[in-house]
């Protein structure tokens, strides 16, 4: 039998574990295979630092005007904006996804004090808590630099701030994991989470409306927030100014008071981890609910496509079913067109300048490509493992792009048939030579992009999980070269649109996107054997990429 | 109809300056339950991705039932089922619509992919799971479902890629007797596991590959033969490998270095 080894303390484990991390994000750096996807990261990387400092320098600017000109009170203010980054972004990054690496390090004999010290650490180390914690130091900088008397109580004010901060934040992640690990669930929330963004802009037509009644209401809320850690930290520093060393201590003592509440709410969830709560799924028992077997199968429905294509449509049909975000996104459009028609349309605040239905008809249909037709630029992201069938059933790639390009176009159909009923309803009919053109002018938009877009999933694969926003980054070159085309084909309806208007013929652009729909079926026809080639010289590349 | 199932004829894969599998001249007969086994990183799911147009080679030909592979993949494809590495299922889908999508790839009518699905569900004791989602399935219970998936529009020739890792030992005995009784009727398998013990009792021919290179190909018989045991005792799969291998007793010597532990 070995001897076994005197364990190491709780600062040297921690040690241990940053410097795994540090050679994890090292090493996944050096794997990026794609030089594009790097300088993505690399350009990413340097325009958050940007905003970073530039917001930096607006606290510091902050920090020592308000203190200058001894208006101390708006210090809390700075701090709510902290308090409000700091726990809403990480919602917004990490909130769909579910981390179990932390959970992981259970594996090895840590104790409980160094597995919470652990959890609360990884607390410091994203982007909410790096930026928050450079804006406090930039707004303590400003501040010291206008009367430096106050710097002592700052520092153990934002000291005290940042704890919260990251106990709170930690606490949060850790509850949105445990409620988000089941897949159902995740899926619900996201579902009710991009509602809710899509819902944000209904927030001006409704404070428009309803806004002066609201006004008094929120008001008499107000003064409750003082309880809260921004306030109570921006109350502390006051004191100081006002040299009342009872609104001082209540300051910091209600700070002092939220890191212990906290901190014990945070203890109580890393115990149940600890002790090895299981909240992943798993499979469970199977749930006896036989099957109905057929004894007479059905008829073979006689269809349209070929068997293969009609499977992959089927399938596409079930994977949309089955994607939350991508379902969801069907109920935006109309959601979008309520929207502009409420803000921007006949009916709405702006009245004498609303839009008018012929503009109205093409600027939704642009929209309605912009959030549709982007996802076909990288098709295969959600196949997973999957792609490998398309490469061992005896298929032609041709068809596998076929049947998804046909699902796509009858969603795309679906949705500008919904949208355009729509906008008839809210702004009215916008005369036959505009609703042809905006109907042709759509499918030549669909058709157009299909062949480039097909290219694009197979050149610049890029692998998403459903149901999960953490670490779902959509290939960059693929969103690039939507954008780019997209940009050209709303160029090439802009100028068919505006040369109606200047030839004062309102048929031109119908019967020019009609010739231009033709041109663009011909040439997604022809683009399929090309395609078959490139899918089969790329095989490698899909099957990597979608596999991992 | 030909007799051979599978011949290589110097089938080379190379990624960069890395020579995967070197030159192999495989020759399976039609029928065979076929075990084809190397150690970790020796080039087997390289070759099966090669034979089954997952991977294409660098260099070399291959013939499937006579095609030529690169000539005539599509016709190939219809006629061979695969368990690939990973199992290549669709996460996203139950196991009824993934067995009907994948009997409709291979051409199967509606009713007959329908038909079959619903008796491979039966048979791989997947039957109760009718809204669970692959993604939700325990690791054997994806295995079992990539299995029916490999033979459901019947193919002459199986690869199987560790088909019984994770699978209960009564799936697994269900599993054998289904891939025996369709060696019976024809069907070629060509199998890796690093069981040596399932591939002894399985397989009647093997071929063992070793950094890349085929070092050893025949029937169990022929492979003792070639080992020669001087009192004539019969060797095992697992002795014949290792001394194939070159490996043959030096898991003593390794073991000798870890004194701490031993």
């Amino acid at each position: 039998m070995a001897d076994l080894a005197p364990l190491p303390g709780v600062f040297e484990q921690i040690r241990l574990i940053a410097g795994v991390r540090w050679r994890i994000l090292k090493n996944s750096l050096r794997r990026k295979q794609n030089r594009w996807d790097l300088i993505g990261m690399i350009w990413v990387a340097v325009c958050g630092a940007c905003v970073v400092v530039g917001v930096g320098v607006a606290f510091y600017t902050g920090g020592y005007e308000f203190v200058l000109k001894g208006k101390l009170a708006w210090l809390a203010l700075l701090y709510w904006v902290i308090f409000l980054w700091w726990q809403v972004f990480p919602m917004f990054v990490a909130g769909f996804g579910s981390n179990f690496e932390f959970a992981t390090l259970l594996r090895f004999p840590l104790n409980l004090r160094a597995f919470y010290l652990l959890g609360l650490g990884y607390g410091f180390s994203d982007f909410a808590a790096i930026s928050s914690i450079f804006w406090i130091l930039s707004m303590m900088v400003g501040a010291a630099r206008a009367q430096l008397g106050i710097a002592p109580v700052m520092l153990l004010v934002s000291m005290l701030f940042v704890l919260v901060n990251v106990t709170l934040e930690r606490l949060i992640g850790s509850w949105l994991e445990k409620l988000l690990a089941k897949r159902k669930s995740r899926e619900v929330f996201l579902g009710i989470f991009i509602i809710s963004m899509v819902s944000l802009n209904f927030l001006s037509p409704a404070l428009q409306h309803w806004g002066h009644g609201a006004r008094p209401v929120v008001m008499r809320y107000i003064p409750y927030l003082a309880w809260l850690p921004a306030s109570l930290a921006g109350s502390a520093i006051l004191a100081v100014a006002n040299a009342s060393a009872r609104g001082l201590l209540l300051g910091l003592a209600g700070l002092f008071g939220w890191v212990v509440l906290l901190s014990g709410l945070l203890w109580r969830r890393f115990a149940a981890q600890y002790a090895g709560e299981e909240i992943r799924d798993s499979p469970g028992p199977a749930v006896l609910r036989k099957r109905a077997k057929s004894d007479t199968v059905r008829d073979e429905m006689p269809g349209v496509l070929r068997p293969q294509v009609a499977a992959m449509v089927a399938k596409e049909f079930r994977y949309l079913t089955r994607n939350g975000f991508a379902f969801i996104s069907l109920v935006i459009p109309p959601l979008m067109v309520m929207f502009f028609t409420m803000q921007f349309g006949p009916g709405s605040m702006m009245k004498e300048h609303a839009v008018k239905p012929a503009m109205f008809f093409p600027g939704i249909m642009a929209y309605l490509m912009l959030i549709l037709v982007t996802p076909a630029y990288n098709s295969f992201a959600y196949e997973g493992k999957g792609v490998q069938t398309y490469f061992m059933a005896p298929v032609q790639f041709r068809d596998v792009l076929l049947g998804k390009n046909l699902f796509l176009l009858g969603m795309v159909g679906f949705e500008l048939v919904l949208a355009l009923g729509l906008l008839i309803f809210r702004v009215g009919w916008p005369g036959t030579p505009m609703f042809l053109a905006t109907v042709c002018g759509g499918i030549f938009a669909v058709t157009g992009q299909l062949a480039i877009a097909n290219w694009s999933s197979l050149s610049f694969p890029k692998k998403m999980e459903i149901g999960k926003l953490k670490g779902q980054r959509n290939s960059g070159v693929a969103v690039w070269t939507a954008f780019g085309v997209q940009i050209v084909v709303g160029a090439i309806c802009g100028v068919i649109l505006l040369a109606g208007t200047w030839t004062g013929s309102p048929w031109l652009p119908a019967l020019a996107f009609i010739a231009l729909t033709v041109a663009s079926v011909g040439g997604y026809v022809s683009s399929l054997e090309p395609l078959n080639r490139l899918a089969e010289a790329k095989k490698e590349l899909l099957i990597e990429t979608l596999s991992k | 109809m030909t007799d051979t199932a599978i011949a290589t004829d110097k089938l080379t894969r190379r990624f960069g300056p890395l020579t995967a599998v070197e030159a192999i001249d495989l020759r399976v007969e039609a029928g065979q339950f076929f075990g084809f086994l190397g150690p970790n990183g020796a080039g087997k799911s390289t070759t099966i991705k090669m034979l089954t147009g997952l991977l294409a080679p660098t260099s070399g030909r291959m013939e499937l039932l006579g095609l030529d592979f690169q000539k005539n993949a599509v016709e190939v494809k219809r006629q061979i089922g695969v368990v690939p590495e990973g199992m290549g299922l669709f996460e996203r889908l139950t196991g009824i619509e993934y067995l009907r999508f994948v009997g409709r790839m291979y051409g199967l009518d509606r009713p007959t992919a329908e038909k079959r699905a619903e008796e491979l569900l039966e048979f791989m004791q997947l039957a109760d799971r009718e809204k669970t989602q692959i993604g939700d399935y325990s690791h054997g219970m994806q295995k079992k479902l990539a299995l029916a998936a490999a033979v459901i529009h019947g193919p002459r020739i199986l690869f199987l890629d560790e088909p019984f890792e994770g699978v209960d030992a009564l799936a697994a005995g269900a599993l054998k007797s289904l891939l025996g009784r369709m060696t019976e009727r024809g069907v070629t398998i060509f199998l890796t596991s690093h069981v040596l013990e399932i591939v002894e009792r399985l397989c009647s021919h093997v071929a063992i590959i070793h950094k890349g290179r085929l070092v050893a190909q025949g029937s169990l018989e022929e492979l003792r033969a070639g080992a020669g045991e001087p009192h004539g005792d019969q060797k095992t799969l697992e002795q014949i490998f290792l001394s194939i291998v070159g490996q043959s007793g030096a898991e003593q010597a390794r073991l000798e270095e870890l004194t701490w532990l031993t």
